[in-house]
């Protein structure tokens, strides 16, 4: 304690010191408040995260945030598209969910939550009257073609040269509901069959009514093991040998050694195994499908909703992200300036 | 035993035997390790997945055994067997400056990224400015009455924080609008710097019976979180997370470090292991870099910690859901901690033993155990349909995920408040204090480390939900830190969930999910550990 009045001293002329240097810092330190640092932006504005930049140039400065739902299918091409335009931009905020096409539709984007919905179908007719009740307006951009994909247990060695769509419709009708292969076929073991797909709420599963069951026939059976999660459609497969199931081909082309793809007849009486070639040459049938995004067209009134769009209709095209990353068939340049202008058309209109 | 018998056999006790004990203690063995055992084998393949050890040089290893492991081994072998309580304390040191490295990591994306600097020393000063009022006031508690004091209260913040449109700005408003402003780092320093000066100072004047010492020991952290900005760029760190980290980590390390040095001479000792431990990082960081042995290629890496989510594994990341995850804990913290605490109390203190009150109870407990998965249906229901919120925001997925842990922080801060011996209250009393003075006074002090172990814990829970969060439509991928509270948010096990089901490919399987796991649990270990710590001070404080 003795020693207290000295050090008091010197660690007051410490703290003048210190103080000294600080303020003679802080003269040097300061900046201008150009008001443009971002610090404004964050705080209090809010409400509306959906805001366009304030300044009016508009060439490079995007700012909002893009909402996305729908189809899991559409998924990984969605977020492919939206990482490198976010990439670009970095004040635009991208939020993707996968809820199945028909999810996406009734529970976000006909409620005006979502900015784009994602759909491995056409959207319906009672989907649209939703939509228009509450004044959102869909536009309609085909984003790439899609192998619908059968697969089987790779132990599976009765399955032969493929399935025929009378067989398939066997399988998965509700009306035959077959339980064991052998009642599909009387050459195939007596063995329970095991059935994997996607809910309701998708678009692959309204598409394999479209194309394989039929809309005005009995319908899919239910008794199968549904869900929105492709990895547990592999995995049920791979793990059963007299289990199949139907995905979409991006998440079967992630995992060729897990499960095989099913050789399917087309209409032309050959088994075509799917493939991005066989669907981009219209060999594969009836299976290959059109794939969708629905942008809101209130949407589109906003600049960075808009130039999102447009990159992904620009790239639509690239090889490299839509069949090398995702694993479908980019679109063609025909049909890639039928979107644009579509698209165009469309973003014209909302403003 | 009362073996009369010559058979060895009582009717109704049975044989008595010495195996029969021996197999049932090592069945009970058995159970309790089974739970533990599994769950450390499931960890040590995903850490092993994440952090992949073994791709590292055999260089690697060895120039880390010997610069790290084993002068630790000596030092903490010596000191087991010599000094434990000084062992304990190099542990301390070290697991502090783990976990406040952890989250002064935390606190740079909120402090820097999510507000940014400016507009968190505008709403800085436009708190501390009423909050001055009202100490003033507090010091004429005699003379004003309470009404006013009240009404002089919320309209000192009302004012400053909203002010009166058209008539005058906001104070927040008016800082942000200055024409000239401190440069970043400087805020950082002196808002983040003046609470580790403050808590510094405070810790060194209560140790030292000394407050010119606080003063001093609270003027070198400021300045030494000063210098680290000023010198950091020159090292290559950025200047603001210099400063974050040197308040967040550094200060309190070296304070709480310092403190025992000089208060604690039998136990100081144990400061050894604690240089030894980052003295041997260090060097072998150093020595590795200098005979360039690759380390291990961990998926949990700095692109890992700081990027957003990529198509392909190698460059995912796990940022967004990180600032995301955090940005919920303090929105939960925010809305359970006054309210469970305030049941709590009330429960405790105030409400008769009736048979409402006992329904009440009955109903918390019940209520603690209901599935996640139902709260974020509650979610769901309530802010999402019902009062037509957006969906998948940061407070929706707070407030959701705050009536989930609700009970738990009620029944766990009830318990710290029983355990406050009721001769304090009745000392209280009989003092002549009033309820509300006995509450505030005696019973919350005192059971406020309890609420706070049990809170935390229950943060925990939080931090770990998914079923709640995928309830109310959060998106399964995002590029971009939530800014708002009306942002969108990922957390991180929504993100390690979106990886393992949507990203389908073994690449994800096996790099990004581990290392999202891996992340997970470092962050609930360092939750947890601060609630373990404050528990034992709490305990052996009694």
């Amino acid at each position: 304690m003795t020693r207290n009045s000295d050090s008091v001293l010197s660690r007051r002329k410490f703290l003048i010191a210190s103080g000294a240097t600080g303020l003679a810092g802080l003269a040097g330190c300061t900046e201008n408040n150009t008001g443009d640092s971002g610090g404004d932006s964050g705080g209090d504005s809010g409400g509306d995260s959906e805001g366009t930049d304030s300044s009016g140039d508009g060439s490079n400065e995007l700012s909002g945030t893009i909402d996305i739902a729908g189809s899991s299918t559409v998924f990984p091409l969605a977020t492919a598209m939206g990482e490198r335009f976010q990439s670009e931009h970095s004040e635009v905020n991208i939020n993707l969910q996968s809820t199945g096409s028909g999810g996406g539709f009734a529970n976000y984007f006909c409620t005006g939550q979502t900015d784009f919905n994602n759909a491995s179908r056409p959207i319906q007719p009672d989907e649209e009257e939703q939509c228009a009740s509450n004044d959102v307006t869909p536009v309609e951009l085909k984003v790439a073609t899609d192998a619908l994909t059968v697969v089987v247990n790779n132990d599976n060695e009765f399955i032969g040269e493929g399935l025929t769509t009378e067989q398939l419709q066997t399988i998965f009708s509700a009306e035959s509901a077959p339980t064991t292969w052998a009642d599909v076929n009387s050459e195939w073991p007596d063995e329970e069959i095991e059935i994997y797909g996607p809910t309701d709420a998708s678009g692959t599963y309204d598409y394999f009514i479209e194309a394989i069951i039929g809309e005005e026939g009995p319908g899919h059976r239910q008794d199968y093991s549904a869900t929105e999660q492709d990895r547990t459609i592999i995995q049920g497969v791979q793990g059963s040998e007299y289990a199949i199931g139907y995905l979409g081909f991006a998440y079967y082309s992630e995992s060729t050694d897990s499960v095989q793809a099913v050789p399917i007849e087309n209409d032309a009486g050959e088994f075509v195994e799917p493939s991005l070639d066989t669907a981009l040459s219209g060999e594969y049938n009836p299976l290959s499908r059109p794939l969708f995004t629905y942008p809101a067209r209130e949407s589109l009134a906003e600049d960075h909703v808009a130039e999102f769009a447009r990159y992904w209709m620009e790239n639509s095209t690239s090889r490299e992200i839509v069949a090398d990353e995702v694993g479908y068939v980019p679109l063609g340049e025909d049909e890639q300036q039928e979107m644009l202008d579509t698209l165009n058309a469309a973003i014209e209109e909302a403003n | 035993m009362a073996t009369d018998t010559d058979s060895g056999y009582i009717d109704g006790f049975g044989q008595v035997s010495r195996t029969t004990g021996t197999i049932f203690r090592y069945l009970l063995l058995a159970a309790t390790m089974f739970g533990i055992v599994t769950l450390a084998v499931l960890l040590v393949y995903v850490a092993n997945d994440a952090i992949r050890p073994l791709t590292a040089d055999l260089g690697w290893h060895l120039t880390f055994f010997l610069t790290l492991v084993v002068p630790t081994a000596v030092v903490g072998g010596y000191l087991a067997r010599r000094n434990v309580p000084a062992l304990k304390l190099g542990g301390m040191v070290v697991g502090m400056l783990a976990v406040s490295l952890l989250f002064s990591g935390g606190v740079a994306i909120v402090f820097v990224d999510i507000i940014p600097p400016l507009t968190g020393l505008s709403y800085v000063v436009g708190l501390l400015v009423p909050a001055a009022l009202v100490v003033v006031l507090t010091k004429y508690e005699q003379q004003i009455p309470f009404t006013l004091r009240v009404a002089a209260t919320g309209a000192a913040f009302v004012l400053s924080l909203v002010g009166v449109p058209g008539y005058f700005h906001s104070i927040p408003e008016i800082v942000r609008q200055l024409p000239v402003v401190p440069a970043d780092w400087m805020i950082l320093t002196l808002v983040l710097g003046g609470v580790a000066a403050v808590v510094v100072g405070q810790y060194v004047a209560r140790i030292r019976e000394d407050t010119t010492a606080g003063l001093a020991a609270g003027a070198s952290a400021l300045l030494l979180t000063g210098l680290a900005a000023v010198v950091g760029p020159a090292l290559g760190v950025d200047a603001n997370a210099a400063a974050v980290v040197t308040s967040v980590a550094f200060v309190p390390t070296v304070a709480y470090a310092g403190g025992a040095a000089v208060t604690r001479e039998r136990e100081r000792i144990g400061l050894l292991l604690a240089a030894v431990v980052i003295g041997g990082s260090l060097v072998g960081a150093a020595a590795v870099d200098a005979l360039g042995f690759a380390g291990p290629q961990s998926w949990v890496d700095w692109q890992f910690l700081t990027s957003a989510h990529s198509g392909s594994a190698e460059n995912a990341g796990l940022y967004p859901a990180i600032g995301g995850s955090i940005l919920l804990m303090a929105t939960v913290a925010a809305l359970s901690f006054p309210l469970g605490v305030g049941a709590a109390v009330y429960l405790e203190e105030y409400a008769p033993d009736n048979a409402f009150t006992r329904f009440i109870d009955v109903n918390i407990s019940n209520l603690a155990g209901v599935p996640s998965v139902v709260y974020g249906l509650l979610g769901l229901g309530v802010f999402v349909t019902y009062l037509g919120q957006p969906t998948g925001t940061v407070i929706i997925g707070g407030a959701t995920l705050a009536l989930l842990i609700l009970p738990i922080v009620i029944i766990s801060s009830r318990e710290a408040i029983r355990s406050v011996p009721s001769d304090m209250r009745q000392a209280s009393y009989g003092m002549g204090a009033t309820r509300w003075q006995t509450v505030k006074n005696v019973v919350l002090p005192e059971a406020f480390p309890g609420i706070l172990t049990g809170t935390i814990l229950a943060l925990g829970r939080a931090i770990g939900e998914t079923a709640p969060l995928i309830m109310i439509g959060a998106p399964n991928v995002l590029f971009t830190l939530p800014t708002e509270l009306t942002s969108k948010v990922s957390a991180m096990p929504l993100q390690v969930y979106a990886w393992s089901s949507l990203f389908a490919s073994e690449d994800f399987y096996t790099k990004a999910v581990p290392a999202g796991v891996v992340v997970l649990l470092a962050v609930l270990l360092a939750m947890n550990s601060i609630a373990i710590v404050l528990r034992n001070k709490f305990e052996s404080g009694n």
